[in-house]
């Protein structure tokens, strides 16, 4: 068979647009729906893939603004066709494409002798580029009331940002759900239409996609050029007002991203607490302080600068408070006093004290050292001075 | 826009589901050992006994009024044990003798003391818990307080300070192991010894008042949102990422608990469906980064804690939601930006209704719209196919 004639359908820009529109729109999706449905595993694997939640929306971000500026750029390509090329409005809704649709559907029910005859675009494609615009609208003002929602605050109520947010989720939703039944279906299933991607269509495909716009472009209808003069005619007035035009929606997309820093980076200020405070007195168990002695002079053979201190380190323990065996060597007149047997001390009388005799025999739980014990008795043998 | 984190090293997928896995199974274990309950169940049985000498010949001296030691540094440290205290604690049930911790005391006089003071002494010797308790031994080595004991701050926490071994009650009901209910009551008193002014704060909060003052059972202790034994540092991300679900979310998501004092379960559910809340969720993956997303102890208070009717400081009041959303969001905010955050209602058509209305149109737009695409999209299919077969048949 001679190679099929084929027509020229989407000029290279368009086919680039498209591919524009859709790695945003994917990426949109893959960093978005995560976010709608955080509990998911397949969500937080997107995130971890995307390298956690802050790069995901910067990601989602970044993708949005290709998608404004493409946005941008389709108005303003269109608008050109429109009034510089006087295209026909051939993606206009028209009452045509609702005898269609039903024509369509009547014939697969079987209730209509044929399919309907289109023109450049049919319904479905007219219904999938006007859901692509709704969508457009809607996700980028609410997309700009949850990137900016203290501005918006100033002139709407609260919780237009959490309806912002609904529908932003819902929205998308609807989006990807109709991308995968309409567009996967009418253009990869039921016949795999590479027009988007080649630019071209064979006449065969022409014939039965869109017989109409064949008939027109045999007809010589389609490509009727514009007198040159009158298309620079327009062309003067079309761009300057193009460019404004261009400018304010730029800046638009500028003060999308920059209006606000809502998105807080620093880490609030932590609040401190006093974190040790024990409560007083102290819960623990102690005994009131001793109070402490006057300053005595060191080295004296005295109750006050020898004996009581060897006393407190080596018997205060039981011969202390406990009054172990009812003596206690706390003070010099306990010391004195004695115990349940009688006095334990005798001045001027070591060898008659039984404190001596006890320490002397030896095995006492506390035990004076040998050089300690020749002191006390030297101090017994003194009298035992206070002081 | 926050850039800060670093992500240059995870570009290959592969190696990005290798670490995504491993991370979903650290996870899990993390939230498996993070659980906060804390058997307390006694040793199985008491360790042989090296030294067996018996408690009568220890308390001939140790029962005797006002027995005590100076420490070098003049700490006072009393010696005398109360017979019946020690009797009526659970060591004394369970038959622990004294030298069963005092294991290097096993004759008179005894070895002489090395530490120089009081605290010393108990740093000495805390460890002798661990023979019995070598569960909730090891576990204190991964909290707070053996954290600063190692960084040196002795007056952290250990053992004895919190379970006077000597007079320590039973805690736990013998058959369910399970703290007893007049335990909870005292834990915050415990913690107060070091805490004092968070403990304050505590009594006038709503858990806080509900525990002390009327015994309420159902309300947190402070080792419900620390834990015991292993008491994390709580200034961590890790600790703020995990808490709305491992802590508040533990009894605010229990219906039976709530339904008592009427309070929504579905308060974890709306914050999770909130911009911060649905953060968090994702933070949860690198738990150590940084974050300043708010969790629910920033708005609701850490240690103060109010009922969100509470005229001063409670949240229910926007004027008082307003002071929180202006902690990271500026003082320039508009009053109105407090409604930005649906306050944990789930939308109506009284509540929030914008919200809720935008949720009814698409609850039908959705269906509709791809209803009708599917319907379409069948009876297409469904006539191709017979198209061909009928074109095959005439052929």
């Amino acid at each position: 068979m001679s190679e099929q004639r084929t027509y020229l359908r989407f000029p290279l820009a368009r086919r680039i647009e498209h591919v524009a529109m859709l790695l945003s729109f994917g990426l949109l999706a893959l960093t978005g729906l995560p976010q709608k449905f955080p509990t998911w595993w397949i969500s937080q694997a997107l995130v971890g893939l995307f390298g956690g939640i802050e790069t995901t929306r910067l990601i989602h971000h970044g993708a949005a603004v290709v998608l404004m500026l493409g946005t941008i750029w389709h108005i303003l390509v269109a608008s050109y066709k429109m009034y510089v090329e006087r295209t026909p409005l051939s993606m206009l809704p028209i009452l045509k494409d609702g005898k269609d649709a039903w024509q369509a559907f009547s014939y697969n029910l079987g209730m209509a002798k044929s399919r309907p005859q289109m023109g450049r675009f049919g319904f479905e494609e007219k219904l999938e580029y006007w859901a692509f615009v709704w969508g457009a609208i809607v996700m980028g003002m609410t997309g700009f009331m949850m990137w900016n929602p203290i501005s918006t605050a100033q002139f709407f109520p609260g919780q237009v940002i959490p309806a912002a947010k609904a529908a932003h989720g819902a929205e998308a939703i609807l989006a990807v759900l109709a991308i995968i039944i309409w567009h996967f279906y009418g253009v990869h299933l039921k016949l795999f239409n590479k027009a988007m991607w080649t630019g071209r269509m064979s006449e065969e495909e022409m014939l039965h996609e869109h017989p109409l716009e064949l008939a027109d472009i045999k007809a010589g209808l389609v490509s009727q050029t514009v007198d040159p003069a009158l298309k620079r005619k327009r062309q003067m007035v079309f761009f300057p007002i193009a460019a404004l035009l261009a400018l304010v929606m730029l800046a638009g997309v500028y003060g999308f991203i920059n209006i606000e820093s809502t998105v807080v980076t620093e880490i609030p200020p932590v609040r401190t607490v006093n974190i040790f405070d024990p409560q007083t007195p102290t819960p623990l168990p102690t005994v009131p302080p001793t109070p402490t002695a006057e300053a005595v002079a060191p080295g004296a053979l005295t109750w006050d600068a020898y004996a009581s201190p060897v006393f407190k380190a080596k018997c205060a323990t039981c011969h202390g408070a406990a009054k172990v065996g009812g003596f206690s060597l706390q003070t010099y007149a306990d010391a004195l006093a004695g115990g349940n047997n009688g006095p334990v001390i005798t001045p001027g009388d070591s060898a008659g004290s039984p404190l001596i005799v006890i320490q002397t025999a030896g095995g006492h739980s506390g035990q004076l050292s040998a050089d300690e014990l020749a002191k006390i008795k030297e101090w017994i043998d003194a009298g035992a001075p206070e002081k | 826009m926050s850039k800060k984190y670093d992500n240059s090293g995870r570009s290959h997928a592969g190696v990005m589901i290798l670490i995504m896995l491993g991370f979903v199974l650290a996870l899990g274990a993390w939230f498996s050992l993070a659980g906060i309950g804390d058997a307390m169940a006694a040793p199985a049985a008491l360790p042989a006994a090296q030294n067996e000498t018996p408690d009568e010949v220890c308390l001939g001296c140790h029962t005797q009024p006002g027995l005590t030691i100076e420490m070098s540094n003049g700490d006072i440290l009393p010696l005398t044990i109360t017979e019946q205290d020690f009797v009526a604690s659970v060591h004394g049930e369970n038959d622990v003798t004294c030298v069963s911790c005092h294991t290097t005391i096993s004759e008179f006089p005894h070895p002489e003391k090395t530490a120089d003071s009081h605290r010393d002494f108990s740093l000495e010797n805390y460890t002798t818990c661990k023979q019995c308790h070598e569960e909730q031994y090891i576990k204190t080595l991964d909290s707070v307080h053996q954290k600063a004991l190692a960084g040196g701050n002795t007056n952290a926490a250990v053992c004895t300070d919190c379970h006077n071994p000597h007079t320590q009650p039973r805690l736990t009901d013998p058959e369910s192991g399970e703290l007893t209910q007049e335990a909870r009551v005292h834990i915050p008193e415990t913690c107060a010894r070091c805490h004092s002014s968070i403990y304050k704060m505590y009594q006038t909060t709503v858990h806080g008042s509900a525990l002390t003052g009327e015994g309420n059972p159902d309300v947190p202790t402070c080792i419900d949102c620390h834990g015991v034994h292993n008491i994390a540092d709580p200034t961590t991300n890790e600790f703020r990422l995990a808490s709305p679900v491992e802590m508040c979310g533990k009894c605010h998501t229990d219906e039976e608990k709530m339904l008592k004092y009427g309070i929504s379960t579905n308060v974890l559910n709306t914050y999770v469906g909130d911009f911060h809340g649905t953060t968090v969720i994702f933070e949860q993956q690198s738990p150590d980064q940084e974050t300043n997303k708010p969790v629910c102890f920033d708005c609701h208070g850490v240690h103060d804690i109010k009922s969100v009717d509470d005229p001063q400081s409670g949240i229910a009041i926007k004027e008082n939601l307003l002071i929180k959303c202006a902690r990271c969001h500026g003082d320039g905010i508009p009053a109105g930006f407090t409604d930005s955050w649906t306050s944990h209602y789930t939308p109506s058509a009284k509540d929030y209704p914008l919200v809720y209305f935008v949720n009814v149109f698409y609850l039908l737009l959705i269906p509709l719209v791809l209803g009708g695409m599917v319907i379409f999209v069948i009876s297409d299919i469904v006539r191709r196919i017979i198209d061909r077969r009928k074109k095959g048949a005439t052929h």
